[in-house]
């Protein structure tokens, strides 16, 4: 049947060809394409349906209420697993370690909101037949999300495409020593647990209560173990308010400043991130902002037109945010 | 051009990590050409579609994320918003409802959900979109699920 469809479909790049020897070159190449995708599709079939089925709920749902985030979804769903097993240790030691991740990790970390928590509760619920499994998969792609956030490239194109689930069993291996280094997030964490309120996250937010109601901070002020290169520690208390907000219905709220642009993907500079274009927080770069203007002219976070007065906006920034948005104001100081 | 490579790169990178998380949806980009991609995705539970896995080709244009992706079934579908022959697809959100904040994975899911939840008044299949507004549910699904079983399970089967 799906030898049907190749013939049936015209293939785009073959189509164009007029060269017969070029187009049967291309034709070969798209079927052993097209063949790759059926064994693909073979091998995913045959895998456990068990796996798949409670995730299905989780993902759908989120998809039909709002678009998500754009930024570091797998990361952030592991967070809870980490967390908990850094909960067993010593507070101590899980300071001296987070020492050596880098302070772009950790934003990164909070940026992601509810969306991807969702996105694992439902996996996590669906596998608790096979949790085990699923749990290890979890880890493992964190620590490619980190290891590939410090060494851009390399592991992109290597086997993890083709056979990620042995790749996944090589992290899991490599995962015990590395897990300590994803330490740092248990701060977001129970904001997480609160905000979804989910099943599985109630153990962990439970246990780490302790260190997000107190003061709000995961480090005293005068710990010895708090590392320098965090200048978050404004940014974890500001973290619980925009979250509280983000109930009361704004869907970008929850959000931080992003370090990139959603939708150029190029680093926002200081200008980019003190602009705030729309009263959803949807934030964007200048760039990207002027060519929306020229196109349809709407916000991309809830899709209502923009306000085309750009100077106007940018005012409403300084003095509204001020009052509005205390939390981001605060740390948008601690930024520049 | 340059904008919706960066952003056509982050997104690979993107895909690679989500890979565990979202089993539902393999998305595979064209190796030479980072502006065709290929989804597959799996038919939502109890619906006709359940169990089958649904091919659809990704062609992005240059001028992504600004515009949506044009998005059509490979593989045989019969449902309401689909058209049979074409695989085009009728959904709001890969047309005047789009916006740049979406992601070839996000389009993804939405189309799951859109298989979940078909919208008989705006049919691109007319036999399927009658069948559900007269009513006959029992025989849209069964249509559906010969379909299913015929076009978007293994080979054999």
């Amino acid at each position: 049947m799906v030898s049907d469809s190749i013939s049936a479909v015209p293939i785009p790049s073959a189509a164009n060809t007029k060269n017969p020897g070029k187009k049967k070159r291309t034709n070969r190449s798209a079927k052993l394409k097209q063949y790759k995708i059926d064994a693909r599709r073979e091998q995913w079939l045959s895998q456990g349906a068990v796996k798949s089925k409670g995730c299905k709920d989780g993902v759908d749902d989120d998809v039909v209420h709002a678009p998500p985030p754009p930024v570091n979804h797998g990361k952030h769903s592991l967070e809870p697993l980490n967390t908990r097993r850094g909960g067993e240790e010593d507070d101590g030691l899980i300071h001296h370690d987070s020492d050596s991740e880098s302070p772009t990790n950790c934003p990164a970390g909070v940026l992601c909101g509810n969306d991807s928590g969702t996105n694992f509760t439902g996996s996590s619920s669906g596998g608790s037949s096979s949790s085990s499994s699923s749990s290890s998969g979890g880890c493992c792609s964190g620590n490619i999300t980190e290891e590939e956030e410090e060494e851009e490239g390399e592991d992109d194109d290597d086997g993890c495409l083709d056979d990620w689930e042995a790749m996944a069993d090589a992290l899991a291996a490599d995962d015990k020593h590395e897990n300590p280094c994803s330490d740092s997030p248990p701060v977001v964490s129970p904001c997480e647990g609160s905000s979804i309120g989910s099943p599985n996250s109630k153990p962990e937010s439970g246990r780490l209560v302790p260190w997000g109601t107190g003061n709000s901070r995961a480090w005293r002020a005068d710990d010895a173990f708090r590392p320098q290169s965090l200048p978050n520690l404004s940014k974890q208390h500001s973290m619980p308010n925009p979250d509280r907000r983000c109930v009361g219905g704004v869907p970008w709220g929850r959000l931080p400043t992003p370090s990139s642009c959603p939708i150029c993907c190029e680093d926002l500079d200081l200008t980019d991130t003190s602009f705030l274009p729309c009263f959803c927080g949807f934030r964007l770069c200048l760039f990207c902002h002027k060519r929306i203007l020229e196109e349809d002219g709407r916000c991309p976070g809830c899709r209502k037109p923009y306000e085309c007065d750009p100077v106007e906006t940018e005012a409403s920034v300084h003095g509204g945010s001020l009052t509005l948005r205390l939390a981001r104001s605060c740390s948008m100081i601690e930024r520049s | 051009m340059q904008a919706s490579r960066a952003r056509l790169f982050k997104e690979y990178k993107e895909v690679q990590r989500e890979k565990a998380v979202d089993p539902d949806i393999q998305l595979v980009c064209d190796e030479s050409n980072i502006f065709k991609w290929t989804a597959l995705v799996k038919g939502p539970s109890e619906t006709p579609y359940e169990g089958g896995v649904f091919q659809l080709a990704f062609s992005v244009p240059e001028q992504y994320p600004l515009q949506p992706p044009q998005v059509r079934f490979l593989t045989k579908i019969f449902h309401p918003n689909v058209h049979f022959k074409t695989g085009e697809i009728c959904l709001d959100i890969l047309k005047n409802a789009w916006s740049p904040a979406w992601t070839l994975q996000s389009v993804c899911r939405a189309i799951i959900a859109l298989m979940a939840h078909p919208e008989p008044d705006s049919p691109l299949n007319c036999d399927s979109g009658n069948l559900l507004r007269s009513g006959d549910v029992r025989g849209y699904q069964s249509m559906a699920r010969m379909y299913t079983r015929l076009a978007a399970m293994s080979k054999k089967g």
